[in-house]
């Protein structure tokens, strides 16, 4: 089926004419151009220049690390020929030495600091929830409702909403500096540090989950006259918990990369012993260490994932 | 009945609800499994961390800095808290505002860098991107040969880069040629690189597929139905989601502050050792209010897009 010419000349003007009338979204163009221009400005500006990362003195450097990066046995001269076997005594050594116990305070860190998130998140979620921090939950249909007590309930949201707020907004590591010079040097300021901020996190997403379930199972057993917080838990925390769940691990797929890196700030986690490697110029520790931090964060990954999978699919 | 409760309504025929329920032996649900799974690793990561609650209550001197610290939220300084300020150092306010800049300026090279390299890692690690058109058969066969080692290695690179967080790449490249502004900015772009890669492929197999399979049935070649047919469909998703992550990578630059790029998180490790806590509210409140202006930003664009 072949066009004529005119045929043809007729259908392009008719694209273009279309073309020509396609809605057009300013805001979106404007965006866009502030975005590339503040990328070419920040390029231009920021001082990114390449000049410097490839000047003579940092190659050098570069070279010395290529050496040093690899398993101390294969850089002496004099480890003979089971080099395989002294490759993996030192990697053994590593892991038993510190590797392993700092894995484990790694993914423990991790975890407490997850578990008390959830637990803050959920005494939070549901004063921050203005379909259940109501003084009519749900719209319980005829009951007059005092002034005072409409007042009483937006001020619990306003609160319980500005607290996750706080919480999140300042930065974990503000926080483990905070808790740091408050209790000193244990365990908890890490923990703290991660719950505070990630419990805001949670928080804020459990008040939408929980405002935008179904309302037709609260309504009911409000109306069979249940009290507010019999609705939470039987009609609503049922409802919602596949969903509060999913961004439990998801969050703590966060919150396992982010101990790793609150070792940088002294708690013993890897990332402790990664810049105490870079410290004492161990590039061969430093480097296994980043590695097992990964396989942690990717161990982590996987086990989020399974365990969000069932989740989803259980009835 | 003396209870407020109704019954159920009076149908006429006598219902048994028991026989609704799942009965024998309550079976352990899934939910409840997580739920136990949850508290019992908290448990044990609470004994193996030796959390004890003793250690919660902070000694007087740690309250009164919580207190002091907390109380110079409503006061955040506007000039040097120090009483000695070196010479030649700029106003305070200037200073705040140069590191929002640089910390701005890291964010932006950082994003643009991470979709140079996450769109087409994206592109690579989507199953739509390999799922055969009306190809000839000899293209047909390379793809089929190609593909599977390409997808496989985009996932295998998409999840190192994740694995690996960005002060961790920063470690990294401090050992290895010193931290130079442009390594800083490597170091952000590759575990978002990743990141990116990981979402916008998601994002472009879940985009509907009604346009490219009319694409398609019209005769469209692979890569048209891909990039006119797929790709507009997810196109929005995919910007609000950039924007997103420019505001994360505002954090993440600030973050890198504490290994010397002058951005807002060096001043506020610097003021906080220093017990100037009026300056680390100024600070935090630049960081906010970045992080607020990107926020509104991307929920602008989000609900012209999206909606």
């Amino acid at each position: 089926m072949s066009e004529s010419p005119e045929q043809l000349a007729r259908r392009r003007a008719e694209v273009k004419h279309l073309r020509a009338r396609r809605p057009r979204n300013w805001f979106g163009r404007a965006s866009a151009l502030l975005a590339v221009g503040l990328v070419v400005v920040s390029w231009l500006a920021g001082g990114f220049s390449s000049s410097d990362i490839l000047s003579s003195r940092r190659l050098t450097n570069l070279r010395r690390f290529m050496t040093e990066v690899r398993p101390y046995p294969l850089q002496r001269e004099d480890t003979g020929p089971s080099r395989a076997s002294a490759v993996w005594e030192w990697a053994r050594d590593l892991l038993a030495g510190k590797g392993l116990s700092a894995a484990w305070a790694t993914l423990a860190l991790s975890v407490a600091a997850i578990v008390l998130a959830g637990a803050l998140a959920l005494v939070l979620t549901l004063p921050a929830a203005r379909n259940v921090a109501s003084a009519e939950p749900f719209g319980l249909p005829g009951t007059r409702v005092v002034p005072a007590a409409r007042w009483l309930w937006t001020g619990i949201v306003v609160l319980a909403r500005g607290l996750l707020t706080f919480f999140r907004a300042i930065p974990e590591y503000v926080w483990a500096f905070l808790f740091l010079s408050m209790l000193g040097p244990q365990a908890w300021p890490a923990v703290l540090a991660l719950a505070v901020h990630n419990g805001g996190i949670l928080g804020r997403l459990g008040a939408e989950v929980v405002e935008n379930v179904e309302p037709a199972v609260p309504r009911a057993l409000r109306g069979l006259g249940a009290g507010r917080l019999q609705v939470a838990t039987l009609g609503v925390f049922p409802l919602v918990l596949p969903r509060l769940l999913l961004y439990f691990f998801y969050r703590w797929e966060t919150c396992v990369r982010e101990a790793t890196v609150l070792g940088l700030l002294g708690f013993t986690s890897l990332g402790y012993w990664i810049d105490d490697a870079r410290v004492r110029g161990r590039y061969d520790e430093m480097t296994f260490f980043v590695a097992l931090a990964a396989s942690i964060v990717l161990a982590g990954d996987v086990a989020s994932a399974v365990t969000r999978r069932v989740i989803r699919n259980a009835d | 009945m003396t209870t407020g409760l109704k019954g159920p309504p009076d149908v006429g025929v006598p219902v048994d609800y028991r026989a609704a329920l799942p009965s024998g032996p309550r079976r352990l649900g899934t939910r409840r499994a997580v739920l136990l799974l949850i508290t019992v690793t908290g448990v044990w990561a609470a004994f193996h961390l030796q959390l004890d609650p003793r250690g919660l209550i902070p000694d007087g001197g740690g309250l009164r800095l919580a207190g002091r610290f907390f109380g110079a939220a409503l006061t955040p300084a506007l000039t040097y808290e120090a009483s000695f300020v070196p010479e030649g150092a700029p106003p305070f306010l200037q200073k705040v505002i140069n590191a929002m800049a640089v910390t701005v300026s890291f964010a932006a090279a950082a994003s643009s860098l991470s979709l140079i390299f996450g769109v087409p890692l994206a592109f690579v690690s989507s199953q739509a991107w390999w799922a055969s058109g009306d190809e000839g058969a000899g293209a047909r066969r390379v793809i089929h040969a190609v593909g599977p080692v390409v997808y496989g290695v985009s996932r295998v690179v998409i999840g190192l880069s994740r694995s690996v967080h960005e002060l961790l790449w920063a470690v990294l490249f401090l050992a290895a040629m010193g931290l130079t502004p442009l390594a800083a900015v490597v170091a952000i772009a590759i575990p978002y690189s990743g990141t990116l890669a990981k979402v916008f492929s998601e994002m472009i197999d879940e985009a509907p597929r009604d346009t490219a399979r009319a694409l398609r049935d019209a005769g469209a070649g692979p890569l048209s139905v891909f990039f006119f047919g797929l790709l507009p469909r997810a196109l929005p998703d995919m910007l609000s989601y950039a924007f997103y992550r420019f505001e994360c990578a505002l954090r993440s630059a600030a973050v890198l502050g504490f290994f010397g790029i002058p951005t807002l998180g060096l001043f506020i490790r610097e003021s906080f050792t220093n017990a100037q806590y009026h300056e680390v509210w100024t600070y935090l409140y630049a960081m906010f209010a970045l992080v607020l202006a990107a926020d509104a930003w991307s929920g602008r664009i989000r609900r012209r897009l999206v909606a």
